[in-house]
Parts: structure tokens; sequence; C-alpha cells
């Protein structure tokens, strides 16, 4: 048997029916090569100390739910092992959203961010209800068709990039990193036609023109899916609009 | 629901990238001739000499390549700087009204103005 | 509204002016921004470049001493390492938000250009051309 190894973790604790503002507890927690933030936080839970609140569904990187700050930096807990770190860890909730207790964030505002940029297909043809004559015809997309948005498509809504952004934190009506990023999908992809209703959006001083470019967010994304590089392109279409609409009436 | 206002900011965004080129590509090499290496005295004596400058500048091609570097080394470089100033006065919770983005860009203006009067005038 | 009766207190930490000292990614995002103020300076030299220039020889000439006392130099030296800072980062940039061509070859196209302009400055007053 290997000597058992552990690793302190100190986590902000805040329970909104008892404390004033969020303090520190610090745990002692057996780790080995393949102990992932999270199965330290389920460890905690199930072995320490049962009050400790966080969120967690899949376990491999693709349900989004168990993101924390870890050391100051936005991290899902199920992609972070413990050994990658020599020191102590110090886990928090996502910076830039509010806390409703220990590790769970508030993600509201995320949420109606993502809904205001209308992240689905959008078609402007008649629906097969009101001509039932014609069949629905499937939408046909060549793989260049796809490439164009491929990258941009893998989001898994995990808000790390928000708590990246230093223009969200100071500005949270700022449409933010994985919103415009869907945009910026659904507008490439050649089956959508719903561009005009997203680029008001866009347009605004909370859409593209929110964002400075600091990348951040591209550092942090698990998916790798270059949100900061999706914001910018936004950036040139808008800029593109703006043209067009002083031409138009 | 409820659309948010059309920013004005693609404007502003065009002369901050157009500067941007110009700080990248025609900046650096401008300072290391006339800035550092003709001080240093690395270049020929006479190689920024009254006439020499005069006649590059403002007399050869009715003064266009003066025109063009008042462009692309003043006027587009101060909107570029003025604009990241902007953003950056938000950045540290200095500003992030009107009045800061009313002072960044005209003075900005006033400036380029100024460089291109200065222009116009030694064409004279 | 039961929200009166809600026990949900979020907590938001407020975001302070000095968050950019928090993390070495942001440290590096200011200094991009900073590039911009030793860039004033020169333009400001530039601009009474052309004031001089206009106002005759003598003027000229101090403005060619102004640019040669050791101050001046070292802030152009310090605008020097700006402009080649910034220009790294504008050009590793520029491919990600206009993916026209391959990355490196954008960003190598990029530098090309700096470089031409240089040489051409310097072909142009070493007297060669």
């Amino acid at each position: 048997m290997e000597k058992t190894v552990e690793k302190t973790l100190v986590i902000q604790r805040y329970n909104p029916e008892q404390d004033q503002r969020p303090s520190q507890q610090r745990y002692q927690v057996p780790f080995d090569n393949s102990t992932s933030v999270l199965d330290a936080l389920l460890y905690i839970q199930q072995s320490l100390d049962p009050s400790l609140a966080f969120r967690w569904s899949c376990r491999m990187a693709i349900c989004g739910s168990c993101s924390v700050m870890v050391n100051g930096i936005p991290k899902l807990g199920c992609k972070t092992f413990l050994r990658e770190y020599s020191g102590d860890l110090l886990l928090e909730p996502l910076a830039h959203f509010a806390t409703e207790k220990d590790l769970v964030s508030d993600m509201t505002l995320f949420l109606q961010h993502l809904q205001a940029v209308k992240p689905y297909l959008i078609r402007q043809e008649q629906s097969a209800a009101t001509t039932p004559a014609t069949k629905p015809q499937p939408h046909k997309q060549t793989p260049k068709q796809l490439a164009k948005y491929r990258k941009f498509s893998s989001c898994i809504n995990c808000g790390l990039c928000y708590a990246a952004c230093p223009q969200f934190g100071l500005n949270p009506e700022f449409l933010g990193p994985a919103a415009l990023t869907l945009a910026q999908r659904y507008n490439l992809d050649n089956r959508d036609q719903g561009k005009a209703e997203r680029m008001p959006q866009l347009n605004g001083k909370n859409g593209v023109w929110g964002c400075t470019f600091v990348g951040f967010c591209s550092d942090v994304c698990p998916k790798h899916l270059d949100p900061a590089a999706a914001v910018n392109q936004g950036k040139v279409a808008s800029a593109t609009d703006f043209v067009i609409g002083l031409f138009k009436p | 629901m409820n659309q948010p206002k059309r920013s004005d900011e693609p404007i502003w965004w065009a002369l901050f990238s157009a500067g941007g080129v110009c700080f990248a590509v025609v900046i650096p090499g401008l300072l290391l001739t006339i800035a550092l290496l003709y001080p240093l005295g690395v270049l020929p004596e006479n190689a920024l000499n009254y006439q020499q400058v005069q006649q590059w500048l403002l007399q050869d091609w009715w003064g266009l390549a003066g025109l063009a570097l008042a462009g692309a080394a003043i006027c587009l470089p101060l909107f570029h700087a003025m604009h990241r100033i902007h953003h950056g006065l938000h950045d540290l919770k200095l500003s992030s009204g009107l009045l800061g983005k009313i002072l960044c860009y005209s003075s900005a203006s006033l400036f380029s103005a100024l460089a291109l009067y200065f222009w116009w005038q030694g064409l004279g | 509204m039961s929200e009166q009766h809600s026990p949900r207190r979020p907590y938001l930490a407020p975001l302070t002016a000095s968050w950019w000292l928090k993390h070495r990614y942001y440290r590096f995002y200011m200094l991009r921004e900073a590039t911009v103020l030793p860039l004033l300076f020169f333009c400001g030299c530039l601009i009474a470049g052309f004031y001089s220039l206009q106002q005759g020889e003598q003027s000229w000439l101090n403005w060619l001493s102004f640019m040669a006392q050791p101050w001046v130099m070292a802030l152009n030296a310090l605008t020097f390492a700006a402009s080649l800072f910034h220009a790294k980062t504008f050009f590793e940039l520029f491919p990600r938000v206009m993916p026209l061509l391959p990355a490196p070859l954008m960003i190598a196209g990029q530098w090309l250009g700096t470089i031409a302009v240089a040489a051409l400055l310097l072909l142009l007053l070493g007297g060669v051309l």
C-alpha cells in the first residue's frame, strides 16, 4: 500500500442564514495522482463536513457544473488535479458572480445573457404547420460550412470565462464571452437566419463593444474554443453592420 | 424585448485599429532612426538637415509624404492611445462616463488637427 | 411575494480598482494597454518636430538637439521597447480577429512590414537611397 499523502484545502465558506460575509475553513484531504478537486470536495462532504455546499454532476468536463476558483483561477473541479499544486489549494466560488452558499454561485445573470443572444437556430421559412402540403426539408450543411463555426460550438456553459473576464466583473450588464461566442457561432451557421435578430444585442455597448480583448477567457476555457477571438470577430461583424446601417434609412 | 442602443464604438475601434497598425509597423522604425540612431551619431550628420527634411515632407509630391507621416505617426496613433486610455480609465474604475470619453477623443482630435495645421503651414 | 421569506442572501464580493494586480495575466494586459503612455510622448515629440520644421532652420536645429537630450533619448528608448511589445501582442491578436490566412503566416507578414519600414528609413537616412 502506498503511504497516504495529505493536502490542505482552504475553502471559502458562506452560509447566508448565519454569516455576514464569507470566511475560510481548512481541510486535510488524502490524495493520490488521480484525485481531482471535485473528488476532494466529495471526500470532505462525505467524510469530514456534510454542510459543505458545491455543484457537480458529470465528473467528465461536459456538464459545466463544478466550476470553482482554484488559487484565484477559474477551473472545472473535475478537470483539475491536486497533484498539479505544490502547496495548499484555495477554493472559492466563481469570481464576478454572487455567492449563494459556500462554492455555489448565482448564475442567473449568465443565463439571462445567454438567452439575450438567442443561441439557437432561427429559420424565417413558414413552418410545416402553416403549409402542410410541403414536407419540411432537412437543412443541409457541407463540411466546409460546418468548419466555419465548429470551433465555437463546444461551449458547456460552465461560466469560467465570466469569472476570468474583468469587463464582466466591472460591468455585469456586459453580455460576456460565452453569450457573445454563442451569438457568433449561430451567426456563422449557414442553416441559421437569425443574425438580424441577434445583431442589435451585439451592437450595444454591453454587446461586443464591452470587450477590451483581455483574452484571459480563452486561457481558462476548458473546451479551448477561444471566446476572445469569437467576441472580436463579432466586433468586425458589428462594425460592418454599423457601416451598412449608415446607408439604410 | 427592448433593444439596446447602437454603440458608436465602431468609429473609435476603427481608428484604434488603424492606429494600432501604425504603432506596430511605422513607429518602431521611426523611433529607431530619428529618435535613437541619429542622436547617437550612427547615421550621417546631414541625414536630417533642414533643407533635406523640408523637401521630403513639405515640397516633393505636394507635401504628401509629410501628410502621410503626420497621419501614420501622429493622428492615428493618438486615436489608438486615447482609445486605450479611455478604456483603461474604466478598467481602473476612475471613469466610465461620457466626460472621460469626450475628453479622450477630443484631445486626440485637437492634437491631430494641430499636427495637420503645422504641416499645412509648412507647405506655405 | 415569497421572496420576502427567502433565506437567499447572495454575497457579491466587490471588485476593487486594484483587481489587475492580482493575476499575472491581468498585469500583462495592463502593461499592453500602458504601451500607449510612452507613445503619447513620442507623438508629442513629432508634433513639436512638425512645428519647428515650419518655423525655420534654427527652430529645426533646436528640435534636433532636444531629441538628442539624454532624458528624451531614454524616454524614446522606452517607447521603442513599448512599440515592439505592442507589435508582438497586436500581430498575434490580428489573425484571431480576422482569420484570413494561417496565423503564423499572418504574424510573420506583419513583422516583415515593420522590418521593411525600418529598413527603408535606415537606407533613406543613411544616404543609400
